[in-house]
């Protein structure tokens, strides 16, 4: 018994060790990667939110002074709680507006499902900076949205407020980030079993309660990883408000930029994207939260 | 068998793709100057002589604020010469970044003019100095003439609830903040935290009257043409290229002074083609070069020599005397703020709202 158990054990030994060596090699890359860029980058923010700023490019001394005036002046919480806003806002946008056309990708498509998928991609492959000024194109004073108002004789005078204003941040981010909010919800509606939807026709269900209690139920984890997809990346943008933003919709990111830029205080900046990160994290967090008690299976 | 080959000739590729940079990249960067100047100041027809002896021999960078290109060479980029404007001279040379430079090796060195060669942050003693200067110009509103009528000739006018959304003004400390110091009565080069508090309450003030606050003068440019912006705070590069286009726009002569500035060339302390920015720095004090300068965007060449190459009327036209002390005697002169940094954070926070 304990003779065969031996020989049987040397066989899976060696191509166990081989494994493992694939395995090692294969993460080898991640980790290097999390380790380097990631994790050495945050702990050098984290170093640098206490120190003190003295000009040199590391700081001096141990300070938790960064915090304590940011967290004093209430300025930073108006413009944390201004960039959440905005970020919810053009969450929801693109989540609501996405959903449709991922219900219609996963349900109706047929045929044409490859090219559209293309058509919802094919924006991307253009820089963003680029679809930036289209929408400045399309909003300006003197740009396409204003000429058709002009022309049709809806306005007798141009609309300023098309442009510079937080309603520009908000649509020119939702577009932006559409088709990172189509794709999930798109696989996630892909995997709605199709025999649920059959069983509750066949019990006699309308299509809206088909909808209510089985499609979007199931769907909820690819919306929530649209929402989380686009949600974080806003929160923190500084190039949106500052191309189409004007000076009412200045954001953390902008903030955080100037303190590395103009102000000339990295610590203070480090701390402000400290606390930014915790906040993020304690909106996730919430929002699985919520998630969980929704008795979605995330 | 095949997949062995295959992977050797990837290895045997690879190796040589390495081999081939590790000779190229270190000789591209040893034979081209590497220059950081303003967006704008890049034009090949500034430096037509050193183009010619060096073919493709420059590397340019541009940025649109002098105080970002400071964090970015403080943070380790480093290009041979770089562009900074007069008042920032001692920032960067407290933070050691800048090597004197000979003036025995600037050939037109005396054709510059005294009131700019005398500048005294600019004297490294001993025949050296830590900037060449380059270029003058002024800073003040340029506003369309048909949106507002006769406007009173005041920096006020970037305060005139009047025109509410369809203000603009520049983003960066020596510009608005300078003006704002102007219109609360305080030195805007010496400030004490209840002169900065003053500032403060100015810049407030303006905050929900403007459009923009922006070193896009482009996006400025398109505004004021079309309409959208009445009346900005630009540099006179701007008026020049509107009046060019036939818009109807003037530059505003403020009763309190416009700002004049001065900027020229710095040597970084590690500079590594220190030849080649000799050259490159006698290439632009040409008085063609300077020409150029004026003739192009408006803007004053620090040298005289420039200046004795454009005719009388084309200077009336510009606006431009052929003497910057005339222009000096009513504006004034952006030096170095003593507070910078600390007006700089301020501005940051009123800008969001704060």
């Amino acid at each position: 018994m304990s003779v065969s158990a031996e020989t049987d054990h040397s066989i899976p030994a060696a191509s166990d060790r081989r494994r493992r060596l694939f395995q090692f090699g294969m993460s080898a890359p991640g980790a290097l990667a999390t380790s380097v860029l990631v994790l050495f980058a945050l702990g050098i923010v984290l170093f640098l939110s206490f120190r003190t700023n003295d000009g040199s490019l590391l700081g001096s001394g141990f300070t938790v002074g960064n915090f304590a005036s940011a967290l004093s002046d209430p300025l930073y919480a108006t413009v944390i709680l201004r960039s959440l806003t905005i970020a919810g806002l053009v969450t929801l946008a693109t989540v609501v507006t996405a959903y449709p056309v991922a219900y219609y990708l996963a349900f109706h498509a047929g045929k044409h499902r490859g090219l559209l998928l293309f058509i919802v991609t094919l924006p991307f492959w253009t820089s963003y900076l680029l679809r930036v000024f289209a929408w400045k194109v399309v909003l300006a004073y003197n740009g396409v949205l204003n000429s058709a108002l002009l022309n049709t004789g809806i306005t007798s005078e141009p609309i300023l407020a098309f442009l510079n204003t937080p309603a520009a941040v908000v649509v020119t981010l939702a577009h932006a980030y559409a088709a990172f909010a189509i794709l999930p919800i798109y696989v996630a509606l892909e995997n709605v079993p199709k025999s649920l939807i059959e069983a509750a026709e066949d019990l006699g269900a309308r299509p809206f309660s088909i909808f209510r209690r089985i499609i979007l139920p199931i769907s909820m984890p690819g919306v929530l990883g649209a929402g989380l997809v686009v949600f974080v990346p806003t929160v923190g943008d500084y190039v949106t408000p500052a191309l189409v933003g004007g000076p009412s919709s200045t954001l953390i990111g902008s903030m955080i930029q100037a303190q590395f830029g103009k102000a000339n205080d990295w610590p203070f900046g480090a701390a402000l994207s400290v606390i930014v990160m915790l906040v993020i994290l304690a909106v996730v967090v919430a929002a699985r939260f919520a998630d969980k008690h929704f008795g979605s299976r995330t | 068998m095949l997949g062995r080959t295959t992977r050797n000739m990837l290895h045997g590729a690879a190796g040589l793709v390495s081999l081939v940079a590790s000779l190229v990249t270190p000789a591209l960067a040893a034979d081209k100057l590497t220059y950081f100047t303003w967006s704008g100041y890049e034009l090949p027809a500034f430096n037509k002589s050193f183009l010619t002896a060096h073919p493709d021999g420059v590397d340019i960078s541009v940025f649109s604020d002098d105080d970002e290109a400071f964090t970015k060479v403080k943070a380790g980029f480093h290009p041979d010469l770089a562009h900074p404007c007069y008042d920032k001279i001692a920032r960067w040379n407290k933070e050691g970044l800048l090597q004197p430079i000979d003036t025995k090796r600037i050939k037109n060195f005396d054709t510059i003019f005294p009131v700019f060669k005398d500048l005294p942050d600019i004297q490294a003693g001993d025949g050296k100095v830590w900037m060449v200067p380059w270029d003058w110009g002024n800073t003040s509103i340029l506003y369309r003439t048909d949106l507002v009528k006769d406007p009173a000739p005041s920096w006020n006018l970037l305060w005139d609830k009047q025109y509410t959304g369809r203000i603009a003004t520049i983003d960066a400390v020596h510009d608005t903040p300078v003006v704002a110091a102007l219109m609360a009565g305080v030195n805007p080069f010496d400030m004490s935290p209840a002169d900065l508090e003053k500032v403060a309450a100015k810049l407030r003030e303006q905050r929900p009257l403007l459009r923009a606050y922006t070193t896009d003068m482009t996006s400025v440019e398109q505004s004021l043409a079309s309409g959208e912006l009445v009346a900005a705070m630009t540099w006179n590069a701007s008026a020049t290229t509107l009046k060019k286009q036939g818009v109807k726009v003037e530059f505003l002569k403020p009763k309190e002074g416009m700002l004049t500035w001065a900027c020229g060339f710095v040597m970084l302390k590690d500079a590594k083609n220190i030849d080649l920015a000799y050259d490159f720095i006698n290439s632009r004090l040409e008085g063609d070069s300077g020409k150029e300068l004026i003739t192009q965007y408006g803007y004053g060449s620090a040298s005289s020599a420039a200046f004795a190459l454009v005719p009388k009327e084309e200077l009336e036209r510009l606006q431009l005397p052929a003497d910057p002390n005339v222009v000096l005697k009513s504006t004034v002169f952006t030096g170095p703020m003593k507070q910078n940094d600390d007006l700089a954070k301020m501005f940051e926070k009123v800008k969001a709202g704060g």
